[in-house]
């Protein structure tokens, strides 16, 4: 009799504890797999210490309008580390993302970016997104190593989730472990880019991202010279053209 | 006898709404899971359910390694369903949470594989049926790490917690693979 008593008891006390613990566990969302962004290539063991983004290479959410690789929040900073070997996916002048999707969050837009350069805005004007998500973008014109940072900015939500891809535009593949991304042969699935495009200038000169500059060093850059006015370790997305502040037409 | 089961829960449901009793503290001690386990367990659950219809079409149609690996996580999760069950049994504990409660406030919805989805995927053909494939597997099993590192977490019934680790290695082991089956386009 008494051990029958107890078992209703028992059940009352989990459902009442369950209705307390209001945590959330799932709270990520998305990532881009191929080409394979700096968390994917953590995820699959490409990239070595990268810390608990391989867990969740879908977590890198963050308030949006960064331009960050990490989103500029609190975890992740090892996605930032330009200083890092991430493998560069070869790549022609259009490249299709495709994204893995852990909720189907309703979605305001995609938009990507080389640098301040953006490549291309997808507008889904609320919309979820279907079982999966791809887009085609064109490169404008850049070259070599890019970093192409991605947002996925969600509809209802102050939040965006990032992706950064390193491609090698137009070169082949950085490393041996990581094959070659063959052409797209998909369609776009979403509506052409919807923001009118700006400037896209072709990576010639002797500026080169890797390189540590000095205040007053002067390198040329689609044809015009530029004097260095802080000193800092170029990485792609820093472009003299595209940073004033590090950079003064000479 | 059945009748006389009814008066004691809705005893006991009195009793437990109108005081504090001695007797619910000694069973609450008493009990070898808390709310996390139940919760991992009922996720984990939805979360086989889900997860199974896609390894089932990309079991029999996609090619090579993306067959394999949807076929090890077929066996896999008929062996955790079986045991999922059995202990939310024997706890008394029912084996779906309600979907109207407030801890999931809905969101628990946009984690889980729509109709449409599965439909979408039946409707590809070729490389595109593998890559739709990879990347719902992959959403897929982005989610069911997440459960099971809340259930290495905070989980207090040791064989549950041993559970979620082994599925938490297994799966990130299947991601790193389709992750690099993802990578080759």
């Amino acid at each position: 009799m008494r051990r029958r008593f107890a078992l209703p008891v028992l059940t009352v006390a989990a459902t009442a504890a369950a209705l307390m613990v209001a945590v959330s566990p799932a709270s990520a969302h998305g990532y881009i797999s191929s080409p394979p962004s700096r968390q994917a290539n953590c995820a699959s063991g490409a990239v070595a210490g990268c810390g608990d983004i391989v867990y969740e290479p879908q977590s890198v959410e963050a308030t949006k309008g960064s331009t960050q690789c990490n989103g500029g929040g609190s975890r992740f900073a090892v996605l930032n580390d330009n200083s890092k070997a991430w493998p560069a996916a070869a790549a022609g002048q259009t490249v299709t993302f495709n994204w893995v999707l852990t909720a189907r969050h309703s979605t305001s837009t995609w938009e990507y970016f080389i640098g301040n350069t953006l490549l291309a805005s997808f507008n889904d004007g609320g919309a979820q997104p279907g079982a999966t998500k791809s887009h085609t973008v064109g490169m404008k014109g850049f070259t070599g190593r890019q970093t192409v940072l991605a947002r996925w900015n969600v509809a209802d939500t102050t939040n965006a989730f990032y992706s950064c891809v390193d491609l090698n535009i137009g070169g082949g593949g950085t490393t041996p472990t990581t094959a070659p991304t063959t052409a797209p042969t998909t369609a776009p699935t979403t509506r052409p880019p919807t923001t009118a495009p700006t400037t896209a200038p072709p990576s010639s000169g002797t500026w080169k991202a890797g390189t540590a500059y000095k205040t007053g060093d002067v390198v040329t850059y689609n044809g015009i010279s530029y004097r260095c006015r802080q000193g800092h370790t170029a990485i792609a997305g820093w472009e003299p053209p595209n940073v004033p502040a590090l950079w003064q037409a000479a | 006898m059945a009748s006389r089961l009814i008066r004691l829960v809705l005893l006991v449901a009195l009793v437990a709404g109108c005081a504090k009793q001695p007797a619910a503290g000694t069973a609450e001690r008493a009990r070898p899971f808390n709310a996390v386990d139940v919760m991992f367990l009922q996720m984990a659950l939805a979360q086989i359910a889900d997860g199974s219809q896609v390894a089932e079409l990309a079991e029999t149609r996609a090619g090579g390694e993306t067959a394999t690996i949807a076929s090890e996580l077929k066996k896999q999760w008929s062996v955790e369903d079986g045991t999922m069950r059995r202990w939310l049994l024997g706890w008394q504990q029912p084996l779906t949470a309600d979907p109207d409660r407030a801890a999931h406030a809905g969101h628990g919805e946009l984690h889980r594989s729509r109709p449409q989805d599965l439909e979408e995927l039946r409707a590809t053909r070729g490389r595109a049926f593998d890559r739709t494939a990879v990347s719902l597997l992959l959403g897929h099993l982005g989610n069911c790490v997440e459960t099971s590192r809340m259930e290495q977490a905070g989980g207090a019934y040791p064989p549950a917690r041993t559970l979620a680790e082994s599925m938490t290695t297994g799966h990130r082991d299947q991601i790193a693979r389709l992750l690099r089956i993802a990578a080759l386009g």
